[in-house]
């Protein structure tokens, strides 16, 4: 993996976690909100190979910690993004190939963007957060993957081709 | 894959480990590497919001519409009606005047409480995914707004200013589970604490046992020292369910909100406490009902 697909790769997040920030946390959606970056990052990680989604993971994490409406310490994100990151690279064969089945891949992601929510307040719990009672939450987590398997197979084609424009010519072999 | 790949992926992994332990524990310790990255990209993003919430407002507006989809009908055939009307004298943009009714309202409340606030438009809601109920106002220090300010709208409280950068400041909304407020009920001296659901309901907790709570009673902040970060007198909600529980200590309260968090699109920063105490003079009074006797006039009998 070449220094330079981090850096595009990261610009892409970084520019999906604007989009995240600046419109769609501003759309009321009914049964809590969508997270695109959270989708769009679990969909790159999907995507990456072993070393991809470790590195993708922990990056994409510290651009979530960037989150101005944010209370938790700067690293929180980016610590449960690296171990979503290292399930994603420990799997990485039973897994297979997401690209030929775009319907697994939408599930997936649902289950890894409740999943990361999960360990999010998990890691929070031990940090002595209060991030809401169980109720609440479970609601919102399964809210958020409501609106990503129903919003997800929109944009899936489209960060599909975006991380095959990333890839140079040797990966794209 | 090889041993060599594995061992360097184990490598790498706990690299990234140790780095984001290593940046929680440099937060923890109160090394403000977060809040001034967060403060710098909120700085960066206000200019990019506040034009996001002039293109995208239609689409916010759009979904919570589709939660109320019963009323826009009927609200849409009120609409119709009105429109027929408008475009014979004037055409007007309906979310400005809408901002504009709202602004005239909150600025009405605020006077009436003695408050001096900056008002604001709201140009953001916080991430779903960071488990925060907040919004992104478009006043920052450079108005005079500061953190721990309670958030007024046109009806009472919306929650308190989080953080603040130099044009946009952070409002912990009430609904948060977080939030709480020592409230008082208005016309009494019971006390109680209301505390955030995520939703549009809240829990009150009378802290005198032996007080009293009816349905339909309305709650009123008490203040902070220095009015930080409440204010007293701001209205905070109503009481709709009275949980009756013989063994509990406090006596509970369903409560819903008075300000509609979902709809609000200006907000008023209290700046400064008011002189006096305004009481119970800023709870909303019922409308006068309008009773109108008809005596009829007898009826002239036919003669012969």
């Amino acid at each position: 993996m070449s220094g330079l697909r981090v850096f595009y790769t990261s610009v892409f997040l970084f520019l999906v976690f604007i989009i995240q920030e600046v419109i769609i946390a501003r759309i009321n959606f009914p049964f809590n909100g969508f997270s695109l970056y959270l989708a769009v990052l679990m969909i790159v990680l999907a995507l990456e190979d072993r070393t991809g989604s470790l590195v993708f993971g922990f990056t994409g994490g510290l651009i979530m910690d960037l989150s101005t409406s944010a209370d938790t310490p700067f690293g929180q994100w980016a610590l449960v993004m690296t171990i979503i990151g290292y399930l994603f690279s420990a799997n990485r064969e039973s897994i297979g190939d997401f690209t030929q089945s775009p319907f697994m891949l939408v599930l997936f992601t649902c289950a890894a963007v409740s999943l990361s929510l999960v360990i999010f307040l998990v890691i929070g719990l031990m940090l002595d957060q209060s991030n809401g009672g169980l109720f609440h939450n479970t609601g919102l987590i399964l809210g958020n993957s409501l609106w990503t398997f129903l919003i997800t197979p929109i944009f899936l084609p489209l960060i599909i081709r975006i991380r095959k424009l990333m890839l140079d010519n040797r990966e794209r072999v | 894959m090889a041993r060599g790949g594995g061992n360097r992926s184990r490598l790498l992994l706990v690299l990234l480990l140790v780095s984001s332990l290593f940046l929680i524990t440099l937060d923890l310790r109160g090394v403000n590497l977060a809040s001034s990255i967060r403060s710098g990209i909120a700085t960066a993003f206000s200019p990019l919001e506040s034009v996001a919430s002039k293109i995208f407002s239609p689409i916010g507006n759009f979904t919570s519409d589709l939660k109320n989809f019963n009323q826009s009908k009927k609200k849409i055939e009120q609409l119709t009606k009105e429109n027929d009307l408008l475009k014979s004298t004037q055409i007007l943009d309906e979310d400005t005047v809408g901002q504009l009714s709202q602004l005239r309202n909150v600025l009405d409340l605020a006077g009436r409480g003695g408050y001096k606030v900056v008002a604001a438009k709201v140009i953001n809601r916080g991430s779903s995914a960071t488990f925060k109920q907040t919004i992104t106002i478009d006043a920052g220090k450079s108005s005079g707004v500061d953190i721990n300010m309670t958030v007024i709208s046109d009806s009472g409280l919306v929650g308190v200013v989080k953080s603040v950068t130099s044009n946009s400041a952070i409002v912990l909304l009430m609904s948060d589970p977080t939030f709480k407020i020592g409230v008082r009920i208005a016309g009494t001296q019971s006390i109680g604490v209301v505390s955030g659901q995520g939703g549009s309901t809240y829990l009150l907790q009378l802290l005198d046992a032996t007080g009293e709570i009816k349905k339909g009673d309305v709650l009123v902040a008490r203040g902070s020292q220095n009015g930080k970060p409440f204010v007293p007198g701001v209205p905070v909600g109503t009481v709709t369910t009275v949980q009756s529980n013989a063994s509990s200590i406090t006596q509970n309260a369903d409560v819903v909100g008075i300000s509609n968090l979902e709809q609000i699109g200006v907000v008023a920063v209290v700046t400064s406490p008011p002189k006096n105490d305004p009481r119970d003079s800023l709870v909303p009074k019922p409308r006068p009902t309008v009773t109108i006797f008809v005596t009829p006039t007898p009826t002239p009998s036919p003669t012969k």
